[in-house]
């Protein structure tokens, strides 16, 4: 049992077990009076979206598991939970789907019913997928005017060749368009990926481990398995630096993302979290480029780096606003320096121990709440399928040495991996 | 000076508020955007024992910071902290309140982000936050509630150091605040903080006399242009009430099953997202609301003397921007006739008595909502509700909706694509049928709604309608 002991990072009990179906079910005890956390982690995300012309799916999916089931109509499903006064949404990520559901704590058996029912017995007419995915356009043209969705779009687009990651969770424009046509995909689409092995039960909060297990083999019991195969596609490596700029047709501070591909997600790769302690190290707001580009010099207004914890290789991404587009140049040239710098100057160890320290108690100050706990504990089950996962994570964070950082760096910082895409106004000078 | 505190021992964690009554109504004339600056000098301008730089280094390995919101009427400087780093923690956020830098450097990079966040955030790349903007420049015309709280661009051009500084002095004052204190608080350390405060000045500068609820009688329309893919648009009126008022609960609850932020059972986001997929969502509110990051709950420690009801209409596409309107116009009229039910009453009722519990879970939250409780001379809205929502019957709605939600006295402002502004606004000047075509299947009685919401009048007049470009907006 992983949580609590005296190693441990994650700072309460967790209680597992698994169902005759695979459902891995996970409890988490917590001192919040009369509030409970319901989370449901499907391991399936637009990583899974190998089918050209079906981008954005797995995030379209989302939004249909709100439009009822056999026993339930979207109405009475908005009513149930309406009556309970829950907080309910889902989100959907490259790796995984999220469901989440905040609510009192003797509201669970009635949570958990609804929520096991639509997993279990969707059922939505042709009418409501179509006026769905006119929804979901909406989403994206919401989104339209913020100059980082593009950035983000041009960056996967542009980094990979092959792997599903080339496209963001909202899916090709194209794609999005013709949703309203890929009814029976959906249908598939459910029958491949909404099973008991492809997901994760989480409940935290004011709760006893015992009664939730009882309720979940209740409710989630019949739940079937038999989860599809997925090969994604294995993104070759990249050999020559990549670069691409977007011209925005309204004013804006440019942009620019530096992306290196990174490994993905393991808990004992030490490679992995020497780069998570390095984007602190090198990035943080009390580094040096942060002094020289923003506190200094001024021409950057916000500056961030971080590795993203995926499934497959993801990004080790640099990002900057940049306050005029004729600094774009510099500015990319002292986030190389700065890099190159970390492969061969190794971190001091008061620096070291001060990014140990903010990560720490970064990870903990983000633990108050029910459903910052659950949705914490499913972004680690959702990566590895395993809750210990957390804690040997921190395990391996806490072992990293100023070696390992500068190790990394050298490895992972190469031009030939690199990519690097802006944005600025388009009469502005245009690339760095 | 009030105080007020919630100290528990179920938390490692201490929460700590100074909310000052001044915000951007005390922005002086030609200087519009002083109190943001201040806060933001606060907040990353160092204090006179610390650099901006050594402030950072200080509470990075707390992994924790010094916040500064500011709003129009309040501004609060606030920090959570695990309980090992409360004594140096609190020895920062003192010096940051009573000991500010105002820094040379610090002050033209804050300056500059000042103006940057108004003129390629909020105008350009913000378009439904600008909506927002854009609908309170009609609310409140002329009023600092009618600007942002970044001010205008000629008046943050005006901003110099020393007035920050006189700002500081002048409105940082004890008779201005309340401080807040939760979580895991050590003995004697109210005490302790308490007489800190004392080196803040006794009383501060008068204030302007707060604005008078303004009627407003058909329709002003403000027409915003730059390049847009999709149109957000924002309605809305003042109100004469705010959390001070009884009104304003039974209104809440109206309110709530109208458009609630943020969920799907409201009738608007049945309407317009759910049957006809128009957009992504559809809100309502009595009074501001700004999302507290990227939970659907309301962010504490905004409180405000003058309050409004208004509607978001989360971006459409230009060919259905008039339908849509028509068809929240629509709404809030059948809303005004009908009422609720007694059965969509009581549903709203025992939505609204779980939901609520859910906006205080954190310590550092529910002294946001005490503080907000003080702010309008009652209790935390959590408990004022747990308190009247029993007592209160569905006429007390349906008379609270009757006597402050005016259909026919809306402000709306648009954010439109230029190429297609005049005609738009020509259509609806005209009241010229709408009528929409789906690409997708629609039920039989949505498309029979859709016939009359497609003719639905609006009292819009031409001559009251503005069409501005972007760049000109918050100019000053």
């Amino acid at each position: 049992m992983p949580g609590a002991g005296p190693h441990s990072t994650f700072p309460y009990p967790i209680v597992e077990t698994v169902l005759d179906n695979g459902l891995p079910v996970v409890a988490v005890p917590l001192d919040t009076p009369g509030i409970a956390a319901h989370y449901v982690a499907v391991r399936t995300g637009s990583r899974n979206e190998t089918e050209p012309g079906r981008s954005g799916f797995a995030h379209f999916f989302e939004h249909m598991m709100f439009r009822g089931t056999a026993r339930m109509t979207p109405e009475r499903y908005n009513d149930a939970l309406k009556r309970l006064g829950a907080d309910g949404n889902a989100f959907t990520t490259d790796d995984w789907t999220c469901y989440h559901v905040v609510a009192s704590a003797s509201a669970l058996p009635t949570v958990m019913d609804l929520e096991a029912d639509r997993f279990m017995n969707l059922r939505y007419s042709v009418e409501a997928f179509q006026k769905e995915a006119a929804a979901v356009l909406g989403e994206y043209n919401k989104n339209a005017s913020i100059p980082w969705n593009a950035l983000f779009e041009k960056l996967h687009d542009t980094a990979y060749t092959t792997h599903t990651y080339k496209h963001t969770t909202m899916g090709f424009l194209n794609d999005i368009e013709d949703m309203p046509n890929q009814y029976d995909h959906s249908l598939a689409f459910f029958e491949r990926w909404y099973r008991a092995d492809n997901a994760v039960l989480v409940v935290a909060g004011d709760i006893v481990p015992e009664k939730v297990f009882e309720l979940a083999r209740r409710y989630y019991g019949a739940w079937r398995p038999g989860v599809a195969s997925l090969s994604t596609p294995v993104e070759p490596d990249q050999t020559i630096e990549r670069t691409a700029h977007i011209p925005w047709a309204a004013p804006t501070l440019p942009l620019l993302a530096m992306a290196f591909h990174a490994p993905a997600f393991d808990p004992e790769d030490r490679e992995g979290r020497a780069l998570d302690v390095l984007a602190q190290a090198y990035f943080a707001p009390t580094s040096p480029l942060h002094k020289e580009l923003v506190l200094d010099r001024q021409s950057v207004d916000w500056l961030s780096a971080g590795l993203e914890d995926r499934r497959d290789p993801g990004f080790f991404v640099v990002l900057a606003r940049v306050k005029e587009a004729e600094h774009l140049a510099d500015v990319r040239a002292a986030i190389e320096r700065t890099l190159a710098l970390a492969g061969s100057t190794p971190l001091t160890a008061e620096r070291l121990a001060a990014v140990t320290s903010r990560v720490r108690y970064g990870f903990l100050s983000g633990l108050l709440t029910p459903d910052q706990v659950a949705a914490t504990v499913c972004h680690y089950a959702q990566l590895t399928g395993e809750i210990s996962a957390i804690d040997r994570s921190y395990v391996t964070l806490h072992a990293i040495t100023a070696n390992d950082v500068s190790r990394a760096a050298a490895r992972v910082f190469s031009p030939a991996n690199r990519t690097v895409v802006t944005l600025a106004p388009s009469d502005a000078l245009g690339l760095a | 000076m009030k105080t007020v505190l919630l100290p528990s021992d179920k938390t490692p964690f201490v929460s700590i508020r100074f909310l000052f009554a001044t915000g951007s109504v005390d922005d002086p004339a030609g200087k519009e955007g002083l109190a943001a600056l201040t806060g933001a000098l606060l907040a990353e301008g160092g204090t006179r024992a610390l650099t901006y730089e050594q402030l950072l280094d200080a509470l990075y390995p707390m992994a924790a910071g010094i916040g500064v919101h500011v709003d129009r009427e309040v501004t609060v400087v606030k920090g959570t902290v695990h309980r090992d780093h409360l004594d140096r923690y609190y020895e920062l956020i003192r010096q940051v309140v009573l000991e500010p830098r105002f820094d040379a450097k610090e002050f033209e990079r804050l300056r500059d982000d000042q103006r940057n966040a108004l003129v390629s955030g909020l105008r350009a790349s913000d378009d439904e936050g600008f909506g927002i903007e854009s609908l309170a420049s009609l609310l409140y015309a002329g009023h600092p509630y009618g600007r942002p709280v970044e001010g205008t661009v000629r008046g943050i051009d005006a901003l110099r150091r020393e007035d920050a500084s006189v700002f500081h002095a002048t409105r940082f004052t004890r008779d201005a605040l309340t401080l807040g204190l939760a979580g895991k608080v050590p003995d004697g350390f109210v005490e302790r903080v308490t007489s800190d405060l004392h080196a803040l000045p006794e009383r501060g500068a008068s204030r302007a006399a707060p604005l008078a609820p303004a009627s407003t009688r058909g329709f002003d329309v403000l027409v915003v242009t730059k390049p847009a893919r999709a149109w957000a648009i924002s309605l809305g009126h003042p109100l004469g009430i705010t959390r001070a008022d009884d009104d304003f609960f039974p209104l809440f609850l109206a309110n709530s099953y109208f458009g609630e932020h943020r969920t799907f059972n409201g009738a608007l986001m049945t309407k317009m997202r759910s049957d006809r997929g128009l957009n992504y969502g559809n809100y309502s509110y009595v009074e501001h609301f700004a999302q507290d990051g990227a939970s659907t709950f309301t962010l504490p420690n905004v409180p405000r003397l003058r309050q409004a009801f208004t509607i978001w209409i989360r971006p459409v596409a230009a060919e259905h921007a008039h339908f849509a309107i028509r068809l929240a116009v629509r709404e809030l009229r059948r809303l005004v006739r009908d009422g609720l039910t007694q059965e969509t009453f009581e549903e709203t009722r025992a939505f609204l008595l779980n939901y609520s519990k859910l906006w205080v879970q954190t310590p550092a939250r529910r002294l946001g909502f005490a503080m907000d409780g003080a702010f309008y001379g009652g209790k935390n809205l959590v408990d004022e509700l747990a308190e009247r929502l029993p007592r209160m019957s569905v006429d007390d709605v349906n008379g609270a909706i009757r006597r402050h939600l005016l259909p026919e006295n809306l402000n709306l402002a648009v954010i439109a694509d230029p190429a297609e502004a005049a005609a738009f606004v020509d259509a609806l000047a005209s009241n010229v049928p709408s009528p929409i075509v789906y690409a997708t299947t629609t039920k039989p009685e949505v498309l029979a709604e859709d016939r009359e919401i497609a003719v639905e009048m609006l009292p819009v007049e031409r001559h009251r309608c503005r069409i501005v470009p972007a760049a000109a907006m918050f100019e000053g």
